[in-house]
């Protein structure tokens, strides 16, 4: 009876937050369902659904354009920081090559805000003729990842068992081979995990984005988001409908990956 | 001070192997390493450079460094009210979102530290917020503002609270009100996530003993509970007022800096100098500043964490 009552406190408590976290996504689904009408009512829910934003938005916009260049930016760029972060971190707190200072300065360069690299990436993206590129991005997000890449893999490297390392270096394996062939699956989680995060990092980046690309054929789903308001007519189901289609690969991945995402994001957090 | 600042955020201590050893060898050694000091010298490093010599020269975005100007640049950015006001907002709104935004994550996950099972799976739900991308969460929550069919107007005005709709993101206190809410609906989540992982560390053993001896909730909360995660917490703190400070979608998307400059924080204000007025030489002695700000404010919730360290030691 005690644990019941119990129970009925908490559910209380619980439902108003869970309420609040869902309504923005409850609601963003619902203004897509409404005609322009419908969206001058106030009413949460459409009073007649209709089905012409979705079509609508991609016809307005180049929205599945925008989709396919974040998607390819941001797993190009994810991919790539981890080839550069795995070696590195892997030297810094296993082999005790680089030291302290190193894992320091990671750390410190991240909390630089990315304002402070925005100038002076245009001007090294434009000498290089990078600027309004694809590659452009996926180098720009690709290297600014490394420190949180650097951070989150950390303590999934620390934390392996030293014995593992013995081994293979009884068995004969340098150093290379062992991270490939040992370490990394022993903290796949751990990659797996800062993989999906430095992608969905690069997926929802907009700074860069917005001042390094400049025509349709390069612009990342954010940027094209962000024009979609600026617009004068703008059609509030259709830019619901078109957030929503960029919001799904997210999401799709956080429903798939959500248990190494909680336990990469929880270890990378505190000690 | 950001090297203090790190040794905050850092888990804990790698030691300088001093090795004798040949060339080959230590070029093979330099080699390991490369990746992360190329990725650093692009991002940290070079813009650093390239900053102070863009602050101290004339420049605009077609034509850098077109002669040398001394202090000119920096004297303007800190005669600038426009500017400072700027960096002010932007100091006050992340010192305080941080804060109620810990106090709030860190009920959330006591709460859903006590639903054991249900507050797993409640967990990856408050992963959604998170992830979703900011200009999104600025889309959202614009539709649920807006005066004319917003659903926060039309719902006060169906009880009755209001008769007229109220332009949330024209009014100036207003507007930061409503960039506070998205920021906390984006972000409260992370922090959840990471006191949950702070609250998990504690054994169980602990509270049995204090219930043993007699202990009710709060003074077992009080003092056992808080205590062991006072040096987590002021880390999240960091992190979060790190992340507050880079506050510029949101600004973008809700606001655009106005009504007139009233929600116009440093970042975005930097922005429009660099982008729209091409005056990259002012921008950059203005990011030198705002950099600078940082750390000095970022300090004490350093220090807070070196001496909850301590104590824990």
């Amino acid at each position: 009876m005690r644990l019941g009552t119990r129970h009925l406190w908490l559910a209380m408590a619980t439902a108003p937050i869970v309420g609040f976290f869902a309504l923005p996504i409850l609601y963003l689904l619902a203004v897509s369902f409404k005609t322009k009408d419908d969206v001058l009512s106030g009413h949460f829910w459409p009073t007649v659904p209709t089905f012409a934003n979705w079509p609508g938005a991609f016809e307005a916009a180049d929205i599945d354009g925008f989709i396919f260049n974040s998607v390819a930016v941001s797993v190009f760029a994810g991919l790539l920081t981890i080839a550069l972060t795995l070696p590195s971190s892997y030297a810094v707190l296993r082999l005790k090559i680089g030291g302290k200072w190193l894992a320091d300065v990671a750390l410190s360069s991240y909390m630089a805000p990315p304002i402070v690299a925005l100038i002076p990436l245009f001007f090294l993206l434009k000498a290089t003729g990078l600027l309004n590129t694809r590659a452009g991005l996926i180098l720009v997000y690709g290297f600014a990842n490394v420190p949180v890449a650097f951070w989150l893999l950390t303590p999934f490297l620390r934390r392996m068992p030293i014995e593992i390392e013995h081994a293979a270096a009884m068995d004969g394996a340098g150093p290379f081979r062992t991270l490939l062939q040992i370490v990394a699956p022993v903290i796949a989680p751990g990659i797996v995990a800062t993989l999906i995060i430095v992608t969905v990092l690069s997926y929802n980046e907009f700074l860069f984005a917005s001042a390094f690309t400049f025509s349709d054929a390069t612009r990342t789903l954010p940027v094209g988001i962000s024009l979609f308001q600026d617009d004068r007519l703008v059609n509030f189901g259709q830019m619901a409908a078109a957030s929503l289609a960029g919001i799904s690969p997210v999401y799709l991945i956080a429903l798939f990956m959500q248990r190494y995402l909680v336990s990469g994001l929880a270890h990378g957090g505190v000690k | 001070m950001t090297v203090f600042a790190a040794d905050a955020l850092r888990l804990d201590e790698t030691r300088l192997a001093t090795r004798r050893s040949t060339l080959p060898a230590r070029l093979s050694r330099a080699l390991w390493i490369a990746p992360i000091m190329l990725a650093l010298s692009v991002t940290t490093l070079y813009p650093t450079i390239f900053l102070l010599a863009l602050a101290f020269s004339k420049s605009t975005l077609g034509r850098p460094f077109r002669g040398f100007v001394g202090m000119k640049h920096f004297a303007i950015t800190l005669q600038d009210p426009l500017f400072l006001s700027a960096i002010g907002r932007s100091v006050a709104y992340a010192l305080s979102t941080s804060l109620l935004q810990l106090a709030l994550g860190f009920v959330i996950a006591l709460l859903f530290s006590s639903l054991l099972k249900a507050g797993r799976f409640l967990m990856s739900l408050v992963l959604l917020p998170l992830m979703t991308p900011p200009v999104m969460v600025g889309v959202a929550w614009k539709l649920i503002l807006a005066p004319a069919g917003g659903l926060l107007n039309g719902t006060l005005i169906k009880y009755g609270v209001i008769s007229e709709p109220i332009s949330f993101l024209g009014h100036p206190s207003l507007a930061w009100l409503a960039i506070a809410v998205a920021d906390l609906w984006q972000w409260t989540p992370f922090i959840v996530i990471l006191c949950f992982a702070a609250l998990s560390t504690i054994p169980e053993g602990v509270h049995e003993a204090a219930l043993v001896d007699g202990a009710n909730a709060w003074q077992r909360f009080r003092h056992i509970t808080l205590p062991l995660v006072a040096a987590p917490l002021s880390s999240i703190y960091l992190l979060k007022l790190i992340l507050s400070f880079k506050l510029f979608d949101l600004v973008y998307i809700l606001t655009f800096g106005g009504p007139g400059f009233a929600t116009t924080s440093a970042g975005f204000s930097i922005y429009r100098r660099a982008i729209e007025q091409f005056d990259v030489g002012r921008a950059a002695a203005e990011t030198i500043v705002y950099g600078l700000v940082i750390g000095l404010a970022t300090l004490p919730v350093v220090r807070l964490h070196q001496h909850f360290e301590r104590r824990e030691a």
